[in-house]
């Protein structure tokens, strides 16, 4: 195995043309493979002396950019992350154990696509979209159309994540994210993300995107449209609840039955709306 | 202390009963404690294993050309390098590895000796292993119906420890069964019959060391073993069992061990990296991975209890009727002794006239069960304790109330006719229900009924259970030699697996001679200079092996005495020790030190030659036949001291989820009297932490017979965050008399309520869950549809 | 494994040291095998554990789960580096105080943890410390002594 540590971008991407190539960034997910023997990549790049990368940064329009190396515990603790894009720092700071928080990285965990991992939906539900760069450029990947299977994206080989573009946090807007495992630090069993606007006590706009739940975080563009026009009733709540709970895939494993996942999705749902709600009108904590 | 009972031996100074951190707490601390896997020989081969995929076949072949072609490949070993020699604690069915048959998935069938570890994964991935697949059975109902496939056809011809004879069926390992009294008849004058079916699954042990053993072999061909193991002694036998090598040629030494548990008393890699050594000459060092640990060494047993419980209106327990089922996994291990002790502890710590209890040990195609910090207990509690509530609820009692009427009580006999000598159980149940203010919490909860969705979408429920257990079993010694600069070295054999054997025996040591542990040269357990010690296990170190210290260091006490006698020029019965390392005169200032005193006898003509002091202890105490019928059990010659204990828990249901937490638990158990208080308050912190894993996150799942979960991402230990923080260590101490300090041992009580009391408080809140561990899926399929998990 | 040796520089324990590797082999094969610092422990080698946790820059890793070569240039502190001219860290001296320490193997991870959280946060809050050591399992202690120890070293550092 040769390593390769590129300084520029540009450079990660040449080295990653080559066959048998692989992307490193913190290795939380890819140095246990290595190690139990599951992979053995001829070339492995590792993006960490690229200048710039771990970067968060405000856009001139207000939204944020966080780049592909930020890890884990920077996100969590990024107070640039507020209204609808909490739930991505908030993601972040679930993600498996502290020590992991100070390796793992953005870009890492989307490039993975781990289906029970906690960002995959929480950056669905902010309305995000995947920077990569490629041999053909860099190119703007909106997260709905990101996630393609389990541990599958639409990254082309030898793209790279290069960072999250997040939409500005707009007044009357939060975010929340809620996750239900088994114990602290495990993969998410369920995990939910909600971005939620509200203006004189209706709702005017709703993502709503689920985790754990399919190969794939999914939403329900129909049950979101649901609620848009009208105070947020424990009835529309329950009636969006039912569509995910509907719409859901599940996997049947030691984490749950698909059954089980369906049981407890309206629910949770019910508490993730509700968190984002009382955000806005100040019951929150 | 000793005011409280004349027998107890007179300890001088303040080294018993002392709080103190672990003798070897700060190496540990500063990461130079050596374990295993730490250590290295000059011309170290590494080893690697090769497990079976089939959970049933015959071995028709092996193709080791690819694997031995490898560059730096040392040694490779296969069914095909062993011979017919079998060990095992009850039944000798094991072989080094796999030979002829594999019987689970997991098995391990071949290990290799490599110059690097990497090498040596290589290679075993490159040896082929030509199988012919045969039907398997993964659960005890199928391995019992007729015409199931046999897993141990030459069972009949294996070495034992029990009585076989009542066995009926070809995979059933043993059946046995303890009667006392007329059931039917109990059951008959009953006005109230609960009967119901308990499961729990199999938990796997989780010491934060994986298994791992170090062999050499000298030019004379003697073996030295350095192993994560729980007993040298047992080590040493399994290796003369299964290897043929004259225990003269085995030594086996304990370093330091990162946790056991049960998981470490029979020994499965030692054997290997002997084997390996022996063939390759060099010195093997073999450590399994997490995963080659958890899918190839042993668990906890899952268990199916059917228990039926008899009482009067008033409340007075009558009748208890018992049928449990092991699943022992593709080897017996120690199943037929684990399922005995559960029937032991089957009816629980009441006052039943009418006893019948039955078990059934079956193999399987599984990972063997074994033996897990409880025994079998754990299981038996779970059921027995489960349906004590749901007496209660039945005769509309407070479960606290109902065990107070007919908890055993001193003078009573137990199941088997021992007589109860004493009994903190009383005492331990009134500080949980005092501590907990069970009854103003009852009282409140009755006041505010749990609606049908609650606001919070959460629920409380505050439990309760009792535990008995033994703390004991088999033979032990112990040897004390004064140093000549008047210094101690005690010498057991005991290995210390964290739980802190090694400071407290010290202690013991101590404070009979009227030293400091810091006196005292602990030494490290080694089949070569050690005593006999048949294990760290039965929470036995602190009672047997501090009986056997006791009578070591009195005898170096009496010699001592002898000679300062002398050496003050008074009568022997004047001279009196005291603390310091001092001997003197009653009554006067004259004395000598211990080195003067060993000096005496190293140097000098009238001196005797060195002291050394020997104990030696088996407890006696067989099961009355006249008082149970007994059939096909093993042995129970020396069952040991009985430890009783109480304990309540608060759990909160999360209505939405089924996810279920322990808030705040009240541990209060006796343990005759500690030794060293702050370590048996983390023995029972950790030990029920271990219990709420148990309870509610561990379980190894099993897709046919492949281990789905073999992991620790995806099964769960418990975290800081998944446990309270206030698990309230309640010790109490009626000091046990046939104890020279009054002690008994405290390793496994702890875990043996924690699932009957977690099972206990969720049902005061929901629909109760009979089977462990009460998942979010299996506590929501409770509240939802009133499923109990075993479908009873 | 195969492939070229990389030389590796980095900082141990305030020692620079230099080794030779493939590219494979972790932060944790390197410190025991080649380094002899057999304080940091494998207990899963795949993260889950936390037996491994050290210092890379004052930052608790998993050094299971970091490449050696990815660690050149960067300061590592082991277990064996925490005390200082043989004496007891308050850290350590409060661990062996609150008679935290069973089995000890996931000890030099648990201490490590503990020691970056109360170098972050000096006055953590129970919580704090529950969340700070949430990613080292230990099975022996049931983490209440863990916890308390936290709180005495905390108790005995010098506020900020």
């Amino acid at each position: 195995m040769h390593f390769h540590e590129p300084t520029s971008l540009d450079e990660a991407v040449a080295l990653l043309a080559s066959g048998g190539a692989r992307c490193l960034a913190g290795g939380a997910s890819l140095v246990p493979l290595m190690t139990a023997g599951a992979m053995r990549p001829e070339h492995l790049v590792s993006l960490r002396r690229i200048a710039g990368l771990d970067a968060i940064t405000v856009d001139a329009d207000g939204g944020v950019t966080i780049g592909a190396m930020a890890t884990h515990a920077r996100v969590a603790a990024c107070d640039l992350l507020t209204g609808g894009n909490a739930a991505v720092r908030e993601a972040a700071g679930q993600i498996a154990h502290p020590a992991i928080r100070t390796m793992g990285t953005m870009g890492g965990a989307l490039a993975f696509a781990e289906p029970s991992a906690d960002y995959p939906c929480a950056v669905m539900a902010a309305d995000a979209a995947v920077v990569a760069r490629g041999p053909l450029g860099r190119r703007t990947i909106p997260a709905d159309a990101f996630f393609v299977g389990a541990m599958v994206t639409v990254l082309q080989p030898g793209e790279v994540v290069e960072a999250l573009a997040l939409p500005p946090a707009r007044p009357g807007e939060a975010g929340a994210y809620l996750k239900f495992s088994r114990v602290d630090g495990d993969f998410a069993t369920a995990c939910i993300a909600v971005r939620l606007a509200l203006a004189d006590g209706a709702v005017t706009g709703a993502r709503v995107a689920v985790g754990g739940c399919a190969p794939i975080p999914y939403r329900v563009p129909e049950a979101e449209m649901a609620l848009v026009g009208a105070p947020l009733d424990p009835a529309a709540v329950e009636r969006l609840g039912a569509a995910y709970a509907e719409a859901a895939d599940p996997p049947s494993d030691f984490r749950g039955s698909a059954e089980f996942r369906r049981m407890i999705l309206p629910g949770l749902i019910g508490r993730a709306v509700a968190r984002a709600a009382a955000r806005l009108t100040g019951d929150d904590r | 202390m000793n005011a409280l009972d004349p027998l107890l031996t007179k300890t001088v100074g303040g080294s018993v009963g002392q709080t103190m951190s672990r003798l070897e707490a700060w190496e540990k601390a500063c990461g130079a404690a050596v374990y295993t896997g730490d250590m290295v020989l000059p011309g170290l081969l590494h080893g690697a294993v090769l497990t079976s995929p089939h959970p049933h076949a015959r071995i028709r072949g092996y193709d080791l050309t690819a694997a031995l072609a490898l560059p730096g490949v040392k040694a490779i070993i296969t069914g095909d390098d062993v011979e017919d020699r079998y060990m095992g604690l009850c039944v000798k069915d094991e072989t080094v590895l796999a030979r002829h048959k594999v019987r689970y998935i997991g098995e391990i069938v071949a290990a290799v000796a490599a110059t690097t570890p990497e090498i040596a994964r290589a290679a075993a991935d490159l040896i082929r292993v030509d199988y012919e697949e045969l039907p398997a059975v993964f659960t005890v109902e199928d391995a019992m119906a007729p015409g199931a496939p046999v897993l141990h056809e030459a069972f009949d011809a294996y070495a034992k420890i029990y009585d076989a004879s009542t066995r009926t069926a070809p995979n059933e390992l043993s059946n046995s069964r303890l009667v006392k009294g007329d059931v039917a008849a109990g059951f008959a004058r009953s006005d109230v019959v609960v009967e119901r079916v308990y499961e729990t699954s199999a938990q796997y042990h989780a010491y934060l060391e994986p298994s791992v053993a170090l062999a050499s072999v000298d030019g004379r061909g003697k073996v030295t073993v350095w192993s994560s193991t729980q007993s040298v002694f047992r080590t040493q036998a399994n290796l003369n069992e299964c290897l043929g090598i004259p225990m003269a040629k085995i030594r086996c030494i304990a370093p330091r061990i990162g946790g056991g548990f049960g998981g470490k008393s029979e020994s499965m890699v030692q054997p290997l990296a002997v084997a390996l050594a022996l063939k390759s000459g060099r010195p093997v060092r073999v450590v399994l991975s997490r995963e080659e640990d958890m899918v190839t060494q042993r668990a906890r047993h899952p268990a199916r209890i059917r228990v039926k419980t008899g009482a009067l209106a008033d409340g007075s327990l009558v009748a208890r009727e018992v049928e449990a089922w092991f699943d022992g996994g593709a080897y017996a291990d120690d199943s037929p002794a684990v399922m005995n002790f559960a029937l032991f502890f089957a009816a629980g710590p009441y006052r039943f006239d009418d006893v019948d209890i039955r078990g059934h040990a079956v193999y399987t195609n599984k990972l063997r069960s074994g033996a897990f910090r409880g025994f079998g207990n754990p299981q038996a509690t779970f059921a027995g304790e489960c349906q004590i509530d749901e007496v209660a609820e039945a005769l509309g009692m407070d479960p606290v109330a109902l065990r107070l009427k007919n908890l055993i009580e001193p003078g009573d006999r137990w199941i088997g006719g021992q007589v109860i000598t004493n009994s903190g159980l009383r005492e331990s149940l009134e500080a949980v229900v005092r501590e907990s203010r069970w009854h103003e919490r009852k009282t409140a909860a009755k006041a505010a009924p749990v609606p049908a969705a609650s606001a919070s979408g959460t629920r409380r429920g505050l439990g309760v259970a009792l535990t008995a257990h033994v703390c004991g079993f088999l033979s032990t010694g112990a040897v004390v030699r004064l140093a000549q600069d008047g210094s101690i070295a005690l010498n057991t054999g005991a290995v210390d697996l964290g739980q802190g054997s090694d400071t407290v025996l010290a202690q013991m040591c101590a404070g009979a001679l009227g030293l400091t542990v810091d006196d005292i040269n602990v030494v490290a357990p080694d089949t070569d200079a050690s005593p006999y010690n048949s294990g760290t296990n039965c929470s036995r170190v602190t009672y047997m092996v501090g009986r056997a210290v006791s009578i070591a260091a009195e005898s170096v006490r009496a010699q001592m005495a002898a000679l300062a006698a002398g050496m003050l020029d008074c009568p022997e019965e004047e001279v009196e020790l005291r603390e310091g390392g001092l001997m003197g005169v009653r009554g006067g200032n004259r004395t000598v030190t211990f080195a003067q005193i060993a000096a005496k006898s190293l140097w000098f003509a009238d001196g005797g030659g060195p002291v050394i002091g020997a104990g030696s202890v088996m407890h006696n105490e067989p099961l009355d036949p006249k008082h149970t019928l007994l059939s096909g059990m093993v042995s129970f010659d020396n069952v040991g001291a009985f430890v009783f204990g109480a304990q309540v828990a608060d759990v909160e249901i999360d209505e939405v989820t089924g996810k279920v937490e322990v808030k705040e638990a009240w541990c209060a158990h006796d343990v005759g009297r500690a030794i060293n208080p702050g370590a048996v308050e983390g023995q029972i912190q950790g030990g029920f932490v271990q219990g709420l894993g148990w309870a509610l996150t561990e379980e190894m799942v099993w897709d046919g017979g492949r281990l789905a979960n073999p992991t620790f991402h995806d099964y769960k230990l418990p975290s800081t965050l998944d446990v309270p923080h206030d698990i309230h260590a309640i010790v109490l101490e009626v000091p046990e008399p046939s104890h020279p300090f009054g002690a008994k041992g405290i390793g496994e009580p702890p875990l043996v309520g924690a699932g009957a009391v977690i099972a206990n408080a969720v049902a005061a809140a929901a629909p109760r869950v009979r089977k462990l561990p009460i998942l979010p899926e299996r506590m929501l399929r409770a509240l939802r549809f009133g499923e109990d998990g075993v479908g009873g | 494994m195969s492939g070229p040796m990389v030389a590796v520089q980095m900082t141990v324990n305030g020692e620079p040291v230099a080794v030779a590797t493939v590219v494979e082999r972790t932060l944790l094969d390197v410190l025991r095998d080649d380094l002899g610092l057999t304080g940091t422990k494998n207990g899963c080698g795949m993260g889950a554990c936390g037996a491994c946790n050290v210092l890379i820059d004052g930052v608790a890793h998993r050094a299971c789960l970091s490449l050696a070569v990815t660690v050149a240039g960067r300061s590592v502190t082991t277990v064996e580096g925490l005390a200082e001219g043989g004496q007891p860290s308050v850290v350590q001296q409060a661990f062996l105080d609150a008679g935290a320490i069973q089995c000890g193997f996931c000890m030099p991870g648990m201490i490590v943890s503990a020691t970056e959280l109360l170098a972050n946060n000096p006055r953590p809050s129970r919580e704090e410390i529950r969340v700070g050591l949430s990613g080292n399992l230990c099975r022996c202690s049931g983490y209440v002594k863990v916890v308390e120890a936290v709180e005495l070293a905390a108790r005995r550092l010098p506020a900020r």
